[in-house]
């Protein structure tokens, strides 16, 4: 029975993880925590919209930029369309717009980061209260 | 209203002319906006427009506030070595 109740846990925890990743703010649309998501949401997605209209695609580079796209993916897993359209330099950006635009798109996917450790975190403790542990 | 849309998607693809002047900085307040409201937004346990709003007012003047204090520092220091 133990057993069961914390791979039920694991999975539950799993789920709003990936929820979160897939949409900022969706793991905690799901929690019912919706002012949250909401203000999440929209932050993330300005924060990294903004980065995109400053450094265009370019600045999504999984190619010649890993370190960069390593933090951008965790925007959300579409990033890596956008990857897809402008590795190995398709779309050339240099200097202030291109630094400026990679760390909008990198600060708002480490935000993601934050916010879907804090979902599942608050997941967790719910979780933990409803079943009296 | 299409028109208006292909040109946002398009300018999508070319970057925005940013020069290195000293106004360039600038940039880093809309990001450093997005980062008290995000935190914030994990942080208070009960979101409410009036504190949600102070708190990241807050957080948002002491960020830029350690920013100004850095840069001040590294100019003097800038200037102590020059001099």
């Amino acid at each position: 029975m133990t057993a069961r109740l914390r791979e039920n846990q694991i999975v539950l925890l799993i789920f709003v993880a990936l929820l979160s990743w897939f949409v900022p703010g969706a793991g905690y649309f799901w929690l019912k925590e919706k002012k949250r998501a909401i203000i999440v949401f929209t932050a993330i997605a300005i924060t990294f919209w903004l980065g995109i209209y400053i450094g265009s695609i370019g600045v999504i580079d999984p190619v010649l930029a890993k370190t960069w796209y390593a933090a951008q993916i965790i925007n959300s897993p579409m990033v890596a369309l956008l990857g897809y359209v402008s590795a190995g330099g398709n779309f050339p950006v240099y200097g202030k717009p291109n630094e400026i635009g990679q760390i909008y798109t990198s600060v708002s996917g480490l935000l993601n980061l934050l916010c879907i450790v804090n979902a599942v975190h608050l997941a967790h403790v719910r979780w933990a209260r409803q079943s009296g542990g | 209203m299409f028109t208006e849309v292909v040109f946002f998607i398009a300018s999508l693809t070319a970057p925005e002319e940013i020069g290195t002047s000293p106004q360039s900085m600038l940039w880093l307040l809309p990001l450093s906006a997005a980062i008290a409201v995000v935190y914030k937004a994990t942080k208070l346990p009960k979101i409410t427009a009036v504190s949600f709003l102070k708190e990241s007012a807050v957080l948002f003047g002491s960020i830029i506030l350690f920013v100004v204090i850095t840069a001040l520092v590294l100019h003097v220091v800038a200037w102590l070595i020059s001099w």
